[in-house]
């Protein structure tokens, strides 16, 4: 037995400084690249992968090369975990990944006692960053997020009498709660807030008792079925106040519900379809990831992940790659940092800090196009 | 006596005379001169701010139409539940379900027959209508020859559970055949003009399916009340042993039944597509559970009372909704019905009878 165990050790202690050449930095990607999600992490895969690439043909990180080390996470946490658990293993300075809020929490814990950087990217649950731990960042918004950006553009549009109707589902009330919220702070009176109730076809009773309110905005945080049909019957009623809708009525089938010339100018907002990307580097990536594979990323969530790169990179270039540094100097000296996405700082729990949605609206062909 | 069931109209409205109209202060325009007919003053809907009175005023004349159209539907729908129950004493889960077929079904004939453009859409619609009634009767005869009639000495509670199971066999069908998303009717299909009327923006079609279902309801009426069918159907219902050696082939009328209630679903099916536009496959379900509810309301096993039913049901809800609670809105009309079924067990039209479930 204890023959085994140093032979093991001796293996295991011949193996790894073989794979790690001293002039290179590891950085660890988990990502599902198998089970339902795989799409995403192929995309992510090929994203980081593209990046690396771009550091190092420019010549690396302070002389030195990068080395990404991908680990599959399956979209399931346990897999998840041992995948934390080899990149560990394998020496990484930092980890980024994954996609799922459970998932990457499996891997967190393994991350954070190792006292490893690890940036998410698919992690929107809010209680993530409310742990304190120290080298744990996202580069994805928190769910609660939604309803201040929901009540900033509202704001900003210069609306003044607000219509908020849910429909009882726990995101749709979040969301309607916190806007209301976020609204009455900032002076926006709301004239009128209650609920829908959702899978019924016939909502005229509920849009006559919204118009004798006379809002002039109509919020609507739920589903695009529902969201079709109100825009369909208050075309029929005759009333043209303008309706707005969160992320989850970004399906196409809203305007064949609800018919061309009832949700033209419908407003909703949802983080940007990557065709959509407006900064500089998000474009030109775009540009780069087409030429090199063909395609375009399936959804903004891998690209979270292209950040997630872009701003370990920068703390690799600006400190000593430890990971105490690194998470000082993402908290403290990296602020308003233009990436692929947006432009965005960390918070002092990690958050991030800064706009991924984007306003959208129905164009008179029925396409939903950024509203600028 | 009869129990109940089909009880006639008795005190059903007499049509008005011109007179009695000119004198409710209607004013009636021969058809051959229609240029008499005055504008309707459009000013209410334009006007920014109306005095208070008449702002409430338009509001629940809006909300009274609201509800009169949904509880048309509900009618429609409730009466072959109450058709099928008034004869065998079944409550037919599935008929949901075979509303939902007819909505699916009327979509896809009219995009399969390219009826868009070449005839007149009112015309597309009938013809699409009448093809519904007649397949959605055909599968309702159907399920009864496959789920009912093999079990019907086997006790009331076998028939139940095996409407049940064909409640749930003809959602998953029409999941899998046409897909779990949702479909909307074709817009060619549509009319989509809107009558203004007392400062109310009401769609025609509404109007015109308020007036399809009443039209095809009061058809029924004639048919179980004035017919020598419709006599059969209702000696089935009072008592089938006596009705079968009257010389009634008791068989038939219930295999009837089965084609006109159905018939009556697919119907209302397109119906709902053509006002809402947007139909899904489980969409059955609550529908069928708002017109069992409107049959039971109105007593169940009484074609007047699924009628009388129906439309209430649709006024509470829309009247609940637009003046108590809009998220509480269907709890509002269950606890109507509970309050209703304390006062008269057996619904607001329902006879006493001896033997009911």
């Amino acid at each position: 037995m204890k023959l085994l165990r140093t032979l093991v050790l001796g293996a295991l202690g011949l193996v790894l400084p073989l794979s790690a050449h001293a002039d290179t930095i590891k950085i660890g990607l988990m990502c599902p690249l198998t089970g339902g999600w795989a799409s995403e992490g192929l995309d992510m895969k090929q994203i980081v992968g593209l990046l690396t690439d771009e550091v190092n043909k420019a010549g690396g990180i302070n002389g030195k090369q990068l080395e990404l080390i991908v680990e599959d996470d399956g979209g399931d946490p346990r897999t998840a975990a041992l995948a934390a658990q080899k990149l560990a293993i394998a020496g990484v300075s930092a980890v980024i990944g994954t996609y799922g809020s459970a998932v990457t929490e499996a891997a967190q814990n393994i991350l954070d006692e190792s006292e490893i950087l690890h940036i998410a990217t698919g992690a929107t649950s809010v209680r993530l960053t409310s742990k304190g731990m120290e080298y744990f960042f996202r580069t994805s918004p928190r769910d609660d997020e939604q309803g201040r950006v929901a009540a900033q553009y509202i704001k900003n549009l210069g609306y003044r009498k607000i219509a908020i109707v849910h429909d009882n589902s726990s995101y749709s009330k979040g969301l309607a709660e916190e806007t209301r919220a976020v609204l009455e702070e900032e002076g926006v009176p709301v004239v009128f807030f209650d609920a829908l109730t959702p899978k019924e076809r016939d909502y005229s009773p509920i849009l006559t008792k919204l118009r004798s309110a006379e809002p002039d905005l109509f919020f609507y945080p739920g589903y695009y079925p529902e969201a079709g049909l109100l825009l369909r019957q208050k075309k029929e009623m005759g009333w043209d106040v303008p309706m707005m809708g969160g992320d989850s009525v970004n399906n196409a089938d809203l305007v064949q519900i609800a018919g061309l010339s009832s949700c033209e100018g419908f407003l909703f907002f949802s983080p940007p379809v990557p065709a959509d990307l407006v900064t500089e580097k998000g474009k030109a990536f775009i540009a780069a990831y087409t030429k090199a594979y063909n395609s375009l990323p399936n959804s903004v969530w891998a690209l979270l992940a292209g950040d997630a790169f872009n701003v370990l990179v920068e703390a690799l270039r600006h400190t000593d790659g430890s990971s105490e540094a690194m998470a000082k100097y993402l908290k403290t000296e990296l602020k308003d940092y233009t990436g692929i996405t947006g432009t965005f700082s960390f918070s002092a729990t990690g958050d991030r800090v800064g706009d991924l949605y984007q306003l959208y609206t129905v164009s008179p062909e029925g396409k939903f196009v950024v509203k600028r | 006596m009869s129990p109940g069931i089909f009880a006639p109209f008795r005190h059903a409205a007499v049509p008005l005379r011109r007179r009695r109209l000119r004198e409710a202060g209607f004013v009636i325009i021969p058809a051959e001169r229609p240029e008499e007919i005055p504008a309707i003053p459009q000013t209410c809907a334009k006007t920014a701010r109306k005095n208070l009175p008449d702002a409430i005023m338009d509001q629940f004349l809006q909300q009274l139409v609201n509800g009169l159209a949904i509880g048309g539907i509900y009618a429609l729908v409730a009466l072959g539940y109450t058709m099928v129950y008034g004869v065998l004493k079944l409550i037919n889960f599935a008929h949901g379900d075979l509303f939902t077929i007819g909505a699916y079904l009327g979509m896809t004939l009219f995009v399969s027959m390219g009826l868009a453009g070449k005839v007149p859409a009112w015309a597309a619609v009938a013809l699409v209508a009448v093809m519904v009634m007649g397949l959605v009767a055909l599968l309702g005869w159907l399920l009864e020859r496959a789920a009912y009639r093999p079990l019907r000495s086997a006790g009331r509670l076998s028939a139940v559970v095996s409407a049940l199971g064909a409640s749930i066999f003809f959602q998953n069908a029409v999941m899998l055949i046409w897909g779990a998303k949702y479909y909307v009717y074709p817009e060619a299909m549509r009319p989509d003009a809107i009558l203004h009327l007392f400062g109310m923006g009401i769609p025609v079609i509404r109007i015109v399916i308020i007036a399809a279902s009443v039209l095809l309801m009061l058809a029924l009426y004639w048919f179980i009340n004035r017919t020598r069918m419709g006599t059969a159907i209702r000696a089935a219902a009072i008592d089938q042993g006596a009705a079968r050696l009257m010389g009634i082939n008791v068989d038939r009328i219930i295999a009837l039944v089965f084609l006109i209630g159905p018939g009556l679903g697919g119907v209302a099916g397109v119906m709902v597509g053509l006002t809402y536009g947007q139909i899904s496959f489980d969409m059955g379900f609550s529908y069928g559970l708002k017109a069992f509810t409107a049959a039971i309301l109105g007593g169940i096993g009484n074609i007047p009372g699924a009628m009388l039913g129906g439309m209430l049901l649709g006024l509470i809800e829309t009247l609940g909704a637009a003046y108590l609670t809009m998220a509480w809105k269907d709890a509002l009309s269950f606890l109507v019905l509970i309050l209703i079924l304390i006062i008269r067990p057996t619904g607001i039209l329902g006879e006493r009878v001896a033997e009911k479930l």
